[in-house]
């Protein structure tokens, strides 16, 4: 994802010539006046955590009770079960569920980005309203849906699609289908509207001359929208990763994890190893920079492939 | 023929959204008609209105002092956004704009910040506040937001959408660069900083965490933080919560509905 | 709540405007105590009870009792201590009793140790013993959780049960009684929330067992009582009279609706139930029922009970000790009163010989609850809740489903040790 970005620039078109000298310098200034605020801000309250839980994540011990252990923390993952099942279930969340929600985003922001819609503005506001509803009310309404006698049921039943209730939430498959569920429902509307935004900068007149040449609605769509929210598909696909990646409000509020570990997640089990369990703030740290490789490992990835296509 | 092919695709668009719709708001409107029934109603499950609106409502106004709640709600929600959207803005159109090979580096270095979960910084994050003696205050609450690395990665993508020669043209006519990115980026990119509004405001209007580790008094909490307050203890009103729950869902949504118009007007429609 | 301390801090101001000579007096002996815990209408409340007391001796001092859902106070009282900063700490806390020792061993000096100011033995001596840390104890013992079965009377009674059919019954017992009551009425006994361990808890102390021994040795694999748990909470399920809920709303909706007939929890249990008014007089309780076939088991458990810690940096060091001593260490008359209102158990010892603790309750059709709980609370056993009672529970509650599915019980326990030991080394 990082290597999208740096090779979408032309950096030698803007350097070329002695000339141009005096443009480059002003470029380098400016270039760092614009982030500078950002960067002071960041500076200050980002680095000095990171060096701490960096730091944090070679200690063990219990509590405030801690000395440094050198790897022990690292050793410790590896003979973790239960970090193992979290770490299965996490990335489970991520490869099922980012792709389904943002299909729909995409779909839904291109079907509300048609100005001849009727009632446009309520299906938008009601797409985003999930993502706004208080938390609380989400897990109680959410539970209720999803209980044996919930409505949830009592639909599948009236439809004839079961023949028994089924126990969504001890059942550790349909707890997984109800926390996925959960998820898409409350975050679609959410990256739908970067793509509703997004789409107002495309030229309305490259959709009507597709029109006129007779290019079918989804061709328009595959060969035209899809190719020009690129970036900010891209900026989707990588906040969601690391928002799955970092699922937590679902699973601590309808499942706690459960049942059998199988909705547990890293940062439940981060959670839980910093304020449920016997505090150890340092392996709670080593588990969460599992997170960043794993980031940082899919970013290596999509630089490879982005390589290969470009040979 | 292909007359009546758009008219099923059209059909079936309006009833994917309706389903979609439906949905999307059944919980809303679940929610709607819990501040209607009494906490034992809504325990048991009832579905149908009551006549427990009134009461809700006036225990809600009575739980908290609400309206310095709401206070405390706008001015971090309001502040951190305005702020927010300035920095972040600023450094997404600096890191698109002007490259540099060092400045990638930074870039990425952010995005891999991005991914640390916030846990793992809340404790010297904390520690930080302390120091400088801010622990229950505004600032402590909306500094750690303002460089939201989110919304700079952002804009930085929604820049690439922005047109050189728009900024070329600019140029020419003599305006220095902070002049351009004032004059030229923030209004043709309006449907971007309306699509950033909702984000950071509900963000921020959400921010539960850092707000609980944070502030200390009672004088100082969120509608965010009574909300979950108020599902406190053995016995919680759902009444009550499901009034709450109302009242910390509906800024957001105002907030959407009016600035998803936006969306609408095309950006190179607005400068052409 | 804090219409409480508002209308204080009014009056205060008052005085203050009344005379700069008064506000000067005033200012020099005024403190306010700051408290921190997690239910509005349960410890909350006692625990604004217990200052309205001690402010007619000392009419100057406010207090500010700030709410928390609990894991939420948990989470930022425990951020806070790990930060090393004590700005912005309460003067008193309420902690869990399970989670006592982890909070005294995580955090040491974070507490201040009281036995020079209360008499320990005036109190419940389980409740000591959890705050008792290397010789010195630290709480000023509240809430008890003394176990109880909770019945819907006139449900159980359609199918022919009555009190005396309740009483001193084992597990087996209660399967039987369940069994019929379906056969009869169709109806069934019990929710049970496969994503909790609190059955597990109780059956485990009732017998005087826990998940670790009295020297924090994980006492799992080979452990009789543990395993009698374990076989009767899969035979419990097998049984079909227990319907799974999830969570608290749906477990509390399950009884209190009527959809099940009962449930056993602990003494605080009593004021969700006696929030449904039209449900008065058709409630009673019994003891919990006791393992079948185990040595030492009993009828009395106990599940959850709270206590509260006087922080060591706390502004007002000197009289949050005097106010918890005079008041909660000393004050019958107080505990009568939080007993009838909050349905509050405290575990002062003397309390129980006052007059709230000896009438009987219409609300549970006339039966004297109070008296009753107060006899079981004397019984329970003690154990070391040890500092991996979250850990051991979690292990417990990833095998609920091999539990539930009749897996072989022994490969169960022998799972829940593994993870244990690997998640406490």
């Amino acid at each position: 994802m990082v290597a999208e970005v740096e090779t979408s620039g032309s950096m030698q078109d803007r350097r070329r010539g002695g000339a141009a000298s005096n443009l480059a310098r002003s470029e380098q200034i400016n270039g760092w006046l614009f982030i500078m605020p950002a960067l002071v801000l960041l500076g200050i309250f980002m680095v000095y955590p990171i060096l701490w839980s960096l730091w944090m994540s070679f200690q063990v011990g219990r509590g405030m009770n801690f000395s440094f252990g050198g790897f022990a923390n690292i050793i410790r993952l590896t003979q973790d079960p239960v970090f193992i099942r979290a770490l299965s279930n996490t990335l489970l969340f991520l490869a099922v569920q980012v792709p389904i929600m943002l299909m729909l985003a995409l779909l839904f922001a291109s079907a509300l980005n048609d100005s001849k819609l009727w009632g446009r503005g309520f299906f938008r506001t009601a797409i985003f309203l999930p993502c706004v509803t208080s938390l609380v009310a989400y897990s109680v309404i959410f539970k209720s849906i999803f209980a044996l006698d919930g409505i949830a049921n009592q639909a599948l039943l009236a439809l004839q699609l079961i023949e028994n209730p089924i126990n969504w939430l001890s059942d550790p498959f349909w707890a997984r289908v109800v926390v996925i569920s959960a998820i898409t429902w409350r975050w679609t509307g959410y990256n739908m509207i970067f793509y509703l935004a997004a789409m107002q900068n495309i030229d309305r007149s490259i959709y009507e001359a597709a029109k006129i040449d007779g290019v079918p609605t989804w061709a328009r769509f595959w060969f035209i929208t899809v190719p020009m929210l690129k970036p900010v598909i891209l900026f989707t696909a990588v906040t969601s990763t690391i928002g799955t990646l970092q699922l937590f409000d679902e699973v601590n509020l309808l499942t706690n994890g459960g049942p059998s570990d199988a909705t547990l997640t890293l940062s439940l089990y981060i959670y839980n190893l910093s304020f449920r369990f016997m505090p150890s703030f340092g392996y709670a740290a080593t588990v969460s920079y599992v997170i960043v490789i794993l980031v940082g490992v899919l970013s290596l990835i999509q630089f490879l492939i982005a390589r290969d296509r470009r040979r | 023929m292909s007359k009546s092919l758009a008219l099923i695709g059209r059909a079936l668009t309006y009833l994917a959204l309706s389903l979609a719709a439906f949905v999307s708001i059944f919980p809303f409107f679940w929610m709607v008609l819990g501040t209607t029934n009494t906490s034992a109603d809504i325990i048991r499950g009832k579905t149908t209105p009551g006549g427990a609106l009134v009461d809700n409502i006036i225990k809600f106004l009575n739980s908290f002092d609400i309206a310095r709640v709401l206070f405390n709600s706008f001015l971090i929600a309001g502040l951190g956004t305005v702020l927010t959207l300035l920095v972040a803005s600023l450094a997404g159109y600096g890191f698109e704009v002007f490259r540099s090979r060092f400045r990638e580096k930074i870039f990425g270095g952010m995005l891999l910040m991005l991914s640390i979960p916030f846990a793992a910084l809340m404790i010297p994050l904390f520690m930080m506040m302390a120091s400088f003696r801010i622990i229950n205050t505004y600032q402590a609450v909306i500094l750690p937001g303002i460089a939201s690395i989110f919304v700079i990665f952002y804009f930085r993508q929604a820049t690439k959408a922005f047109p050189s020669e728009l900024r070329d043209a600019a140029r020419i006519d003599g305006l220095k660069e902070w002049q351009i990115f004032f004059y030229v980026y923030m209004p043709v990119m309006r449907s971007t900083y309306a699509a950033a509004t909702i984000i950071v405001f509900m963000a921020n209007w959400n921010s539960y965490l850092w707000p609980l580790i944070v502030l200390q008094t009672n004088e100082m909490k969120t509608l965010t933080l009574v909300v979950a307050t108020l599902t406190a203890g053995y016995t919680p009103d759902f009444g009550v919560i499901m009034v709450g729950a109302i009242a910390a869902t509906l800024p957001t949504l105002i907030i959407f509905f009016l600035l998803q118009r936006r969306f609408v007007e095309g950006m190179l429609g607005a400068v052409k | 709540m804090t219409s409480f301390t508002s209308r204080w801090r009014r009056s205060l101001a008052a005085a203050a405007l009344a005379g700069t000579s008064l506000f000067s007096v005033a200012a020099a002996s005024a403190a306010e105590l700051v408290v921190w815990c997690w239910d509005p209408n349960f410890n909350g409340a006692t625990m604004q009870e217990a200052f309205s007391r001690y402010q007619a001796e000392h009419p100057d001092d406010t207090i500010n009792v700030v709410i928390f859902d609990k894991a939420a106070m948990e989470q930022k009282l425990q951020a806070q201590l790990a930060s090393g900063s004590t700005d912005g700490l309460p003067d008193i806390v309420l902690i869990e009793d399970y989670r006592a020792q982890k909070y005294l061993q995580s955090f040491p000096g974070a507490f201040e140790p009281l036995n020079s100011h209360i008499d320990y033995s005036t109190f419940a001596p389980y409740k000591v013993e959890l705050a008792t840390l290397n010789g010195q104890t630290y709480s000023l013992p509240f809430d008890s959780g003394v176990t109880g079965y909770f019945y819907r009377t006139d449900l159980l009674a359609e199918a022919g049960f009555g009190p005396e059919d309740l009483e001193n019954i084992t597990w087996d017992q209660l399967i039987e009684i369940g069994k019929t009551v379906k056969e009869e009425t169709g109806q069934i006994l019990l929710p049970i929330d496969p994503t909790g361990s609190d059955w597990i808890r109780i059956m485990l102390q009732s017998a005087g067992s826990w998940y670790f021994d009295a020297d924090g040795n994980v006492t799992i694999a080979g452990n009789p009582v543990f395993k009698a748990a374990l076989e009767t909470y899969q035979r419990l399920i097998a049984s079909g009279i227990t319907t799974p809920v999830s969570g608290w709303t749906e477990y509390t909706g399950s009884f209190t609706s009527g959809k099940t007939l009962s449930t056993f929890s602990g003494v605080w249990m009593t004021a969700t139930i006696k929030a449904n008014p039209d449900q008065a007089g058709q409630w009673g309780v019994a003891p919990s029922p006791r393992l079948d076939g185990v040595e030492g088991a009993g009828n009395a458990s106990n599940l959850g009970g709270s206590s509260w810690y006087v922080l060591s940096s706390a502004p007002q060091k000197e009289m949050a000790i005097d106010f918890l001593a005079t008041i909660w260490g000393s004050d019958v008359d107080f505990y009568q009163k939080i007993l009838v209102n909050q349905g509050a158990l405290g575990s002062l010892l003397a309390a129980r010989e006052g007059e709230a603790y000896q009438a009987s309750d219409e609300f549970f059709s006339g039966q004297p609850v109070w008296q009753n709980f107060s006899d079981w609370l004397a019984e329970i056993p003690a154990v070391n809740y040890g500092i991996f009672t979250e850990e051991a529970d979690a292990a417990v509650v990833a095998q609920v489903p091999a539990i539930t599915s009749g897996g072989n019980i022994d490969d169960i326990i022998a799972a829940i040790d593994a993870q244990v030991r690997q998640q406490t080394q």
